[in-house]
């Protein structure tokens, strides 16, 4: 989300869910009702929401659940996906074993 | 107060120090708003941070706050703020590999004792008993016992979360542009989104805080350096120390999570283009993961899932400023923490607190005036 | 360091395309991919591509594969497989894992970023179940490492790839339960839901999966109809038995690389992906001589991602000075039509999430077709490909604009006009003779051609259609015909199998009906008499 957020912004009291227990995130195993509560917990935007539970920050880092988090995320806050950014791209694009990130070859 | 731009206390930076101050001064009963440029908490140093809560090696000014944080409020941080931080206090080990090492190591050491910190040196046997996965070219090892790591995203964001809880109003996606006085006190903080008043303005925006100091005729000497780190996949747990070493080629932990989070260096650091978002250079993972394998070679198939860069706020003698702004009564700095703010930011956000609510502070912080700043010669 | 005139990351059609063009001008070019083939998403791509003959139209997708390497390699271009890249770095540096062995680094003076698309997910009850897929991997099972996904398969998506990979599933030997979609209307092409429709599999359109079931693998699933909110309307749940979930529900651009390198990214359209900012033509993005080609600025088709590699190239061959502005402008005037027609037609991307009503010539759009997957027999007959004429000639159940046109090209004889625009209805040439050729039935992409003798004599008509799956019957041999909706409707034999080279493994099946069903009967299905 860009521009001017107040995060005294009130939520409302969190409602539990039939599928809070959903798993979302699979490499970290984050649940949808985790995800919702961390939002109620202030965390309003895919990068608190990252940093506080850890979804999508495993293997895929990502790239199967971002869109998922981001739309539980924004029903969350009664906004349109399209307002939260995505979490930032870093490399490496896919895991690399550290002793091939640090065999560095001569050019070819 | 709610819906106003007028607050007891003005904080402009929502890090960890920031966040940390917010929670403190809640407890107190005194209003805040926090200001955060970037649209999300904690987006700095915070965020782009080692998480190494250590006192081994710092600088005999910091070291009685680095002290304190360990013995009073990290054990029980987590309680405090009601959610795990991942604080692990299984000491910091500090690798030599050669008699030019032991010796760096050695003298570390010593400053350690004088400060009155428990730290020694370890032979390659010992070391080895700390941390079975060493490589064998480790000889020996500088060793604090009560060093320790935990995760600089949950403790910012456990303490924005509290201080939220507590009624601190955070405020993302405001940029400030200007501290002004009025008669006499810095009260006003001009933004771009209007402008907010308090009795205390806290600058707490690394090395923004130069920028926006500068409008009030502070100039604090510090330059963006930057920092790159590498994170791994999940391994079984193999090590809790903090680790580093007499070279300072590398740095880093195994986290609760089980991911390795290493940093270090390629060489060219204070040198890289400041312009915005830290970004990672194409030759410091690389370089990284040669130096923790040298060490770890065990974790050579261990696989990178991702890279990160952040600015430190480099300060000119390597400790932060932090005080009362005497010229500009009402002005607070927590600037310029060099790298290593995030282990002492417990204690910093509990003595900025006390600067605020007026009482003496539970620690002498005279050795980081802003105004110590003299000539060489 | 090593540098090359263009660097392109990812060897699919969109970047060999760049490749191979910007390698015609005389620039040095290396190509960077994860996988073991080149050729990206063209070596699953068993289907014949729609288009015209420009777009390479009925050629099968690894055929255009196995071309565009042959090309690009032909002009010096190098291409590193098993190699991802690790990141995109300031200054146009890409950095390899190079075979998985070690990290290298390259400069260009020009990237093409043709990284392509990753699969949506969507969630229900049971969605980590093993057996729970997306589309592409199970197409991906199938078509490279020859494993089939599971048995009976539930397909939840009904656009193309849902439809394209539900249809290669049946080629597989596997069942396909059903095709869900939670949209009112079949998103794909209606020639592909016609396939589908006419081997026996339903269309279950407004609903969704509620949740798959099993303990430790899938082992069934349970849908339910949906609301105009998308809620499941209480007491419309259906089970299904089923062993393997294929989730199609749409592509996101594979954008990190982009976003790594800091080109400027738009603003996310609603429920959608974040999109780069690139010029409209050449794709390059907001950083001078970064490009982006395929379906990472867009999601299209092969064909459209093919030749936008194409003018990616061409205009990195300009920047970098090896041909001038009037030998791009030439180059670029012939591309640039290719590409427009192939963005023409009701699945345009300008199009999308357009509803039509009619067809450009008017004619009614078959509501059965959007509702079930099949041409009811009552609105077959409306369209100008579909007669009732003497003796063998070709009907064509073709009832939407798309872009496709090799039926016209095919026909020997004339009898099939498309015309100039080719997202026109194909049309029958009353007055042009068949000859039963065959060519039409063969090129259609869609398999929606057919031919139709309404008399063969003793009271039996001849249906000849196209047949995709093995083993193959025998003439002589006896089944059942089936017709649009899939269901039996009456015993036929087979009186013909043709197999050419020239139908490039599209079978022609002949077999007998009674008269009465030739306007039904339009697939042949093994099985004991009636």
């Amino acid at each position: 989300m860009s521009g001017v957020c107040d995060r005294a912004r009130d939520l409302g009291v969190f409602q539990s869910a039939s599928d809070d227990g959903r798993i979302i995130c699979r490499c970290e195993e984050i649940t949808k009702g985790e995800i919702r509560r961390a939002v109620h917990d202030g965390m309003f935007n895919l990068h608190e929401v990252r940093r506080f539970l850890r979804c999508g920050m495993g293997l895929c880092q990502g790239q199967t659940c971002g869109k998922l988090v981001r739309a539980i995320i924004a029903r969350e806050l009664n906004i349109s996906a399209a307002e939260l950014d995505d979490a930032t791209a870093r490399a490496p694009m896919r895991p690399l074993e550290m002793e091939i990130f640090g065999r560095e070859a001569p050019g070819i | 107060m709610m819906n106003t731009n007028t607050a007891d206390v003005i904080i402009i930076g929502a890090g960890a120090i920031g966040s940390a101050a917010a929670y403190y001064l809640t407890k107190k009963g005194i209003s805040v708003i926090v200001l955060e440029k970037s649209d999300y908490i904690g987006n700095g140093g915070s965020s782009r941070n080692g998480g190494g809560v250590r006192q081994s090696g710092r600088d005999p000014r910091e070291l009685p706050l680095a002290m304190y944080g360990v013995r009073n409020l990290w054990p029980s941080l987590s309680d405090e703020l009601g959610m795990d931080v991942e604080y692990c206090q299984e000491g910091n080990l500090r690798l030599g590999k050669t008699e030019e090492h032991l010796k760096i190591l050695r003298g570390l050491t010593a400053s350690c004792n004088a400060g009155g910190l428990d730290m020694r040196m370890v032979d390659a046997k010992e070391a080895r008993e700390i941390c079975p996965y060493l490589s064998d070219e480790v000889v020996g090892a500088g060793w604090c016992p009560t060093d320790g790591h935990a995760n600089p995203m949950l403790v910012t964001l456990a303490y924005y979360r509290a201080a939220r809880r507590n009624g601190a109003r955070f405020i993302t996606g405001v940029r400030a542009l200007e501290i002004r006085k009025v008669r006499g006190r810095a009260r006003e903080v001009v933004t771009d989104n209007g402008v907010y008043e308090g009795d205390t303005i806290m600058l707490i925006a690394g090395y923004d805080s130069r920028v926006i100091a500068q409008g009030l005729g502070f100039d604090i000497p510090m330059s963006p350096f930057l920092m790159e780190v590498v994170v791994t996949e999940d391994a079984p747990p193999m090590f809790r120390q903090m680790l580093g070493t007499a070279m300072a080629d590398f740095y880093g932990h195994q986290s609760a999570h089980g991911s390795f989070v290493f940093g270090g260096s390629s060489g060219y650091e204070a040198y890289c283009a400041s312009e915005g978002t830290p970004t990672s250079r194409s030759i410091t993972a690389s370089s990284v993961c040669r130096a923790v394998l040298g060490y770890f070679p065990a974790l050579s198939r261990t696989k990178i899932v991702r890279t990160w860069a952040g600015w430190i706020d480099e300060c000119a003698d390597h400790v932060p400023v932090i005080g009362r702004a005497d010229e500009a009564p009402g002005l607070v700095f927590g600037c310029a923490f060099s790298g290593h703010g995030f282990g002492i930011s417990p204690v910093v956000g509990t003595l900025l607190a006390e600067l605020a609510a007026g009482e003496a502070t539970t620690l002498d912080i005279s050795a980081f005036d802003y105004d110590r700043f003299k000539a060489k010669i | 360091m090593t540098r090359y005139d263009l660097i392109v990351i990812g060897a699919g059609p969109a970047g060999l395309s760049a490749a191979a063009e910007a390698a015609s001008h005389g620039l040095s070019v290396a190509v960077f991919d994860e996988n073991a083939r080149p050729g990206g998403q063209l070596f699953k791509q068993i289907h014949k591509f729609f288009g015209s003959k420009e777009h390479k139209a009925k050629i099968r997708g690894y055929d255009i594969g196995e071309e565009l390497l042959r090309e690009a390699e032909g002009l010096g271009v190098k291409v590193f497989l098993n190699s991802p890249v690790i990141g995109l770095y300031a200054g146009k540096e890409v950095a390899v894992n190079l075979n998985g062995a070690e990290t290298a680094r390259f400069r260009g003076d020009t990237v093409v970023v043709a990284t392509g698309a990753s699969e949506n997910m969507v969630t229900f009850d049971g969605w980590t179940l093993p057996g729970v897929m997306g589309a592409g991997a199970a197409q991906t099972m199938m078509n490279i490492n020859r494993v089939r996904p599971g048995s009976r398969v539930l397909m939840l998506g009904s656009g193309n790839v849902g439809l394209v990979v539900g249809f290669q599933l049946l080629q597989a030997g596997c069942e396909l339960a059903a095709v869900i979609d939670a949209a009112p209307r079949v998103g794909g092409y209606g020639v592909h839901a016609a396939k589908l429709a006419r081997c026996g599999v339903p269309f279950y359109l407004s609903h969704t999966i509620i949740r798959a079931e099993g303990d430790d693998r899938v082992t069934g699933a349970v849908i339910g109809r949906t609301d105009a909110k998308w809620n499941i309307i209480p007491g419309t749940e259906k089970h299904f038995d089923a062993d393997t979930i294929c989730i199609a529900v749409g592509l996101s651009p594979s954008t990190r690389l982009v976003q790594m390198a800091g080109c400027e990214m738009h603003e996310p359209a609603p429920g959608g992906g974040r999109l780069p900012v690139c010029d409209e033509i050449t794709g390059e993005t907001s950083i001078p001589g970064i490009y982006c080609s395929g379906d990472v600025s867009g999601i299209e088709e092969a064909s459209s991602a093919m030749i936008e590699g194409r003018i990616s190239g061409a205009a990195a061959a300009r920047r970098l000075g090896f041909i001038d502005e009037s030998e791009f402008e030439r180059r670029l005037t012939g591309l640039e039509r290719a590409l427009a027609s192939l963005r023409e037609g009701m699945f345009a991307p300008k199009n999308r999430g357009k509803t039509f009503e009619k067809t450009d010539e008017g004619f009614d759009i078959s509501v059965s077709l959007l509702e079930n997957g099949y041409l009811s027999d009552a609105e077959a007959v409306r369209y100008p490909g579909v007669k009732t004429l003497p003796g063998v000639h070709p009907v064509i159940e073709c009832t939407q604009n798309i872009p496709c046109n090799p039926c016209q090209d095919a026909c020997p004889k004339g009898c099939i006009a498309v015309g100039a625009n080719i997202v026109s209805l194909p049309a029958i040439n009353e007055s042009a003779k068949c000859i039963g050729c065959g060519q039409c039935v063969a090129s259609c992409s869609g398999q929606a051609v057919f031919l139709v003798n309404e008399d063969a004599g003793g009271g039996y008509a001849t249906v000849t259609a196209p047949y995709e799956f093995i083993p193959l019957p025998a003439k002589g041999e006896r089944g059942r015909a089936l017709d649009r909706a899939g269901n039996v409707i009456c015993d036929a034999e087979v009186v013909d199998v043709r197999v050419s080279p020239a139908f490039d493994h599209t079978s022609l099946l002949t077999f007998k009906v009674p008269k009465s069903e030739c306007g039904r009967a339009r697939f042949w299905k093994r099985g004991e008499r009636l």
